[in-house]
């Protein structure tokens, strides 16, 4: 396992008496694409502003690469780099003087700063626009310029914070590539936020699940519908459901709970039971209709954590 | 200090090569030669009235002093109104502060930009028409005449600085343009031009004229010559002047106008009942007698800004802008 690289410790933020996030303890690994995952508004901006030292956190600490996010802010600004959401750009000034700019405020001489420049605005793409003024730009491109300029200063940490929003497919892969090969190729840290299950499941690993502030689970994402699903659900179709018949399987050891919907059973299980519960229903003299496991679509899982139902 | 010098060398090429430097800087280096010609005028029907008339005699109703107090305001405040916050809703300021910088760079960087651009304009303003002036007089500004040429440059300056203060505290109250550059409108119409109307008005209420009532000349002029009708005009006149200190352009237009060798505030009436309102002051004195006002405009340029800084340190940069 490498080295940690991102430790929070009880990280609390409140807006007034708002709680945006609720004791958040987090660990990203170096070299790793860190999924931060969870719905709008549920302090994913919050927490990377604060590890960026954008915002003091009401209580808690947390360091990145070994800095202090409060007392040493400035030099955490130094490695890290943060895509904001709806990050803008100087529309008058052409991507070449945004990068430069950027460039100058990392103290970074001028043939190196130059030699930067191309370099990642070729590996983003935009080389034939460099000397375009960013107001012609779509939004792609900008998310681009924008991935350029977190680069230039070449951190170890990238965050990005929703940065496929609004984009059009064809500009989703675009970033998405991009985010991968810089993993590969040059292994920086990513920590990737957002709330849009797919992209996440595309890019990272490893996720972390925040809702109202809390952070839920942690874990790769095929641990977590694991955990989601628990044991096993059955589907039945009946010709007929009586309230004894009910009561009967739920009396079954293994049996966590059984929801009637019209002719229709579901019935959660702990353990395998489906033997006992098909032969409880032909004593009762009802005729199987139907039945078969009740899967989950990753969307029904993560629905279940947006909700709350661990 | 880390990267305040570069914040102002992008805010300071952004000013002065934006479009609404250049029309205001256009407009009032118009204006001004305009001004500075008719100050000429003045002076070659009235040789004693001395070179510094160009700044303040007129035949068609502006001179400089005249073009600050109306101008001024919208020039400061233009380049004030939407530092901060049109970078806080475009999205740029928060790519700007994740630079590894300390937040009051920006600030810091973005208010010098703006007193550097303004000293230009004013600073060539005043020597385009000094030197046309001694171009078409034929004869140039003595000693103190440069002296006071300078303090009044000067003097603009820390008025023009005033203005982009208050505009910068604006823009970092405010979260949109739309709402700074109503309030920015409102100072400008409420500094320059209603608060001498207001002034009239509540110096009408408090301390009216009597209407003789008597018809015939020789009781209108008894009552014009009274002690007492003199006194209501010095009273009528300090509130007038109290109340319309309350605005920068004010202040500005005495202590300018001491500076040029007239001197404000001070309504003289010669023995005769006649005479000029103004008299000529030498510079220190002319300074000595309007100190108050050149340290309220300043005082103001502290506050605005302190006040905008402490905000702006302050400033949530919050999900969502």
């Amino acid at each position: 396992m490498s080295q940690p690289i991102i430790q929070t410790r009880d990280l609390t933020k409140y807006y007034g008496e708002v709680k945006a996030v609720d004791h958040l303890n987090l660990t990203v690994y170096e070299g790793e694409i860190f999924g931060f995952l969870g719905p709008n508004g549920s302090g994913k901006t919050t927490t990377l502003l604060m590890l960026m030292g954008l915002t003091v956190p009401t209580s808690g600490t947390a360091t990145v690469a070994g800095y202090d996010i409060i007392k040493e802010s400035r030099e955490i600004r130094r490695v890290a780099g943060l895509l904001p959401e709806g990050a803008g750009y100087y529309e008058d000034l052409t991507a070449r003087q945004n990068m430069d700019y950027i460039g100058q405020l990392n103290d970074i001489p001028k043939p190196e700063r130059e030699r930067r420049i191309n370099e990642l605005l070729e590996a983003v793409g935009l080389e034939k626009w460099a000397d375009v003024k960013v107001e012609k730009f779509s939004r792609g491109m900008k998310q681009r310029l924008g991935i350029a300029e977190v680069l230039i200063k070449r951190p170890k940490i990238a965050f990005f914070d929703e940065p496929t929003i609004g984009l059009d497919p064809q500009g989703v892969k675009e970033i998405r590539d991009i985010i991968l090969r810089l993993n590969r190729e040059e292994s920086l840290t990513i920590f990737y936020s957002s709330h849009l299950l797919y992209e996440v499941q595309q890019t990272c690993r490893r996720v972390g699940f925040i809702r109202e502030g809390r952070l839920i689970a942690t874990d790769t994402i095929e641990n977590l519908s694991k955990k989601v699903s628990g044991g096993k659900t059955l589907e039945f179709e009946l010709t007929e459901i009586t309230p004894e018949l009910i009561r009967e399987i739920r009396a079954i050891d293994g049996v966590a709970s059984v929801e009637q919907e019209g002719l229709r059973l579901y019935v959660y299980m702990e353990r395998d039971r489906s033997r006992d519960v098909s032969e409880t229903i032909t004593k009762h003299g009802a005729i199987i209709l139907l039945m078969r496991p009740r899967e989950y679509s990753l969307e029904d899982i993560f629905l279940k954590y947006y909700e709350g139902v661990t | 200090m880390a990267g305040v010098g570069v914040v102002f060398r992008k805010e300071l090429a952004d000013h002065l090569g934006s479009r609404r430097y250049l029309v205001l800087f256009a407009l009032i280096l118009l204006l001004s030669t305009m001004s500075a010609y008719q100050g000429v005028l003045y002076i070659r029907d009235r040789p004693q009235a001395g070179f510094m008339a160009i700044f303040w005699g007129t035949q068609f109703g502006f001179s400089f002093t005249y073009l600050m107090v109306f101008f001024g305001p919208i020039i400061g405040l233009a380049l004030g109104f939407d530092a901060v916050n049109k970078e806080r809703t475009g999205g740029s300021l928060s790519v700007l502060l994740s630079q590894p910088i300390y937040r009051d760079s920006v600030i810091n960087g973005k208010f010098l930009a703006g007193v550097t651009a303004l000293s230009i304009l004013a600073a060539s303003t005043v020597t385009i028409m000094s030197s046309l002036a001694t171009t078409l007089l034929g004869f140039g500004p003595g000693i103190e005449d440069l002296l006071r040429i300078t303090l009044i440059a000067g003097l603009t300056i820390l008025y023009l600085a005033f203005w982009l203060g208050l505009g910068l505290l604006f823009s970092t109250v405010t979260k949109k343009t739309s709402t700074s550059i109503l309030m920015s409108i409102a100072t400008w119409l409420l500094c320059s031009v209603m608060i001498s109307i207001i002034a009239a008005l509540i110096a009408n209420v408090v301390a009216p004229i009597p209407m003789p009532t008597g018809a015939g000349i020789n009781t209108t002029r008894q009552l014009f010559e009274s002690p007492e009708y003199r006194e209501l005009l010095q009273r009528r006149f300090t509130i007038q002047t109290s109340i319309q200190r309350i605005s920068p352009a004010y202040l500005y237009n005495e202590a300018a106008q001491a500076i040029l060798g007239r001197a404000g505030g001070q309504f003289f009436i010669g023995p005769g009942g006649g005479g000029s309102p103004f008299r000529s002051l030498d510079v220190s004195q002319a300074l000595m007698m309007n100190w108050p006002q050149i340290t309220a405009l300043a005082v103001g340029l502290v506050v605005c800004f302190a006040a905008s800084y402490i905000l702006f340190l302050r400033l949530e940069i919050r999900p969502g802008g």
